[in-house]
């Protein structure tokens, strides 16, 4: 079993889509554990593409396919898992309103889902209101909040007021370029962090 | 010494007689509010795509007063393709990408005609338009020869992946396809020449080749990308632009360091913007200040919006002190004056330059 384990693991990452959805397949056929596929070779997979990542052995190219490569193995694997339907955990995921930026959210998406949470993710430009709406539909575990840009990462802090005045317990999450530790304490954030890895990294944490 | 005069000096790695001031990209709301310092007569705030072509005019008038009353030494243009609208917040243009227009910054592409590899084969290749170089036309019958003139163009990795609508579908095909992403990369080459040529027939004394390639913390590609997917379409421009005896730089955010080797390489004339928070000037200076002019570094992701009128001074003092010496460093902020940056923190960080950028550059440490 291990090997097919140990196969599913390289087929996500080195991004081999048509084979991470295979072995997926083979290993629930042979009475593989759902979860411990999952969590013995998906969420693995993806965290070793972080580590090449933060040794500068893996750059944006290699993510996108081997979160892609992840998708496929998902969509085989979800039917199967059962339980709690928010796996890690629900993470609303936007960019404040002004700016138009999505790859850095994306990213996080992307890193996200390849930890095991769902993610809703409302877009780019995404006024006040709308994160307040949102939120109150999905009841996230976390609200993720991005900016690109100085100027908008100021509506950072007038999202967490109000979806703090939505819910007080609400667990929030920012990042982006300009976005610091600093600036995260200073608009009352929970969570920050520089990159998508390290974000998916602190979204486990937060919750854990 | 015209303010030309000193842009090309600074290009050639020599001393002019003070430090170049330009910039590369001024937002609709940073002219009209520096305009305002200096005229009453500004068109309404609201972004370039929707003003009617009198108000663009005029918008582009109030850019050239800025520049003429702080004396930039080089104004930048950009190419204007004539686009059409999809709806309120989108517009086509005439390779058939969809743009979504936005209130702090340039236009992105959120779809485009090459959607698939496959789509590449029926691609009908746009060519630039004498209109498109309308504002490059303005900008060279208002401030003359004596202001250098730069065409800012994206280059071959932004133009290939606002063609497929998303950055992330290129990325995905550097490692599924090589050979598309090649292939895309040459079609968008040969549009980015004949774009030069244009530019430089048109009175373009240089080309600012737009597109980030890293992020705050790396590349985001690796150095073996960049070499395959990047470096041979560079060379090509470069090597056009200095046939045409012109200069080129590379412009990107980010943290460079990984390719940059690769950008000296590919023939560039210079750098820009020397992003603060990612990569230090001294060290750039010290490692390629032989072979590229340095442009930037004067931090608008803070400092220009919430910084105070004298930090900005003590900023561009000591940046001066550290990159100026020998030629070489045309002062501009780290990317752009945007809507968040404080115009009386411009006027400073442009005073601060005349203040302490007279060669030979005399600065304590």
């Amino acid at each position: 079993m291990q090997d097919i384990l140990d196969g599913i693991r390289q087929a996500i990452l080195a991004g081999e889509e048509e084979d991470a959805r295979r072995l997926v397949g083979d290993g629930l056929e042979k009475g593989l554990e759902p979860r411990r596929i999952m969590e013995g070779a998906m969420m693995p997979a993806m965290e070793d593409i972080g580590e090449r990542f933060s040794r500068g052995e893996a750059f944006i190219p290699e993510l996108i396919v081997a979160a892609e490569a992840m998708q496929r193995g998902m969509e085989v694997l979800k039917p199967h898992l059962g339980g709690p339907e928010r796996g890690s955990g629900l993470v609303l995921l936007g960019t404040v309103h002004g700016d138009i930026h999505s790859i850095g959210k994306n990213l996080v998406r992307m890193c996200l889902e390849g930890t095991g949470f769902e993610v809703v993710d409302v877009g780019e430009d995404v006024k006040t209101e709308r994160f307040v709406e949102a939120y109150r539909e999905h009841r996230p575990d976390i609200l993720g909040l991005s900016a690109l840009l100085s100027s908008t990462m100021q509506r950072i802090p007038e999202v967490v007021e109000a979806v703090r005045a939505e819910d007080k317990a609400a667990v929030i999450m920012v990042g982006g370029a300009p976005v610091t530790q600093e600036f995260a304490d200073q608009s009352g954030a929970d969570g920050y962090a520089p990159n998508a890895f390290e974000a998916a990294k602190k979204a486990r944490e937060l919750l854990g | 010494m015209t303010g030309k005069d000193r842009m090309l000096e600074a290009f050639a790695r020599r001393e002019p007689d003070r430090v170049p001031v330009w910039e590369m990209a001024f937002n609709e709301e940073s002219i009209i509010k520096l305009g305002a310092l200096y005229t009453d007569d500004l068109p309404p705030m609201k972004f370039a795509q929707q003003m009617t072509m009198e108000e663009k005019v005029k918008l582009l008038t109030t850019l050239f007063t800025v520049a003429r009353e702080l004396e930039l030494d080089g104004i930048s243009s950009i190419g204007l393709l004539g686009t059409e609208p999809v709806d309120d917040e989108h517009v086509r243009d005439g390779w058939g990408r969809i743009l979504r227009v936005s209130e702090e910054g340039e236009a992105t592409a959120v779809g485009g005609p090459v959607r698939e590899p496959s789509d590449l084969k029926g691609l009908e290749a746009y060519h630039p338009q004498p209109t498109d170089f309308l504002m490059l036309m303005a900008a060279a019958g208002n401030l003359g020869t004596d202001v250098a003139q730069v065409l800012v163009q994206p280059g071959p990795f932004r133009e290939s992946w606002s063609l497929m609508g998303s950055m992330e579908k290129l990325l995905y095909h550097y490692i599924k396809n090589p050979s598309f992403v090649k292939d895309l990369a040459q079609v968008v080459t040969d549009y980015i020449l004949e774009v030069v040529d244009m530019a430089y027939d048109n009175g373009a004394d240089i080309i600012g080749l737009d597109g980030d390639l890293a992020f705050n913390q790396t590349t985001l590609i690796s150095p073996a990308q960049y070499e395959e997917f990047i470096f041979p379409y560079h060379q090509q421009i470069t090597e056009h632009a200095h046939r045409r005896g012109k200069l080129i730089f590379k412009h990107s955010d980010g943290n460079m360091w990984p390719i940059m080797d690769g950008i000296a390489d590919a023939g560039f004339d210079g750098f820009h913007p020397v992003q603060p928070q990612c990569m230090d000037i001294g060290e750039v200076k010290k490692r390629y200040g032989d072979r590229l002019c340095i442009l930037g570094n004067i931090d608008c992701t803070y400092l220009l919006p919430f910084g105070s009128e004298e930090e900005v001074a003590e900023s561009v003092k000591e940046t001066i002190r550290v990159a100026a010496p020998g030629g070489g460093y045309i002062i501009s902020s780290s990317n752009s004056i945007h809507p968040g940056v404080k115009p009386e923190n411009y006027v400073a960080m442009v005073k601060a330059a005349r203040r302490y950028g007279a060669y030979p550059i005399s600065i304590e440490e």
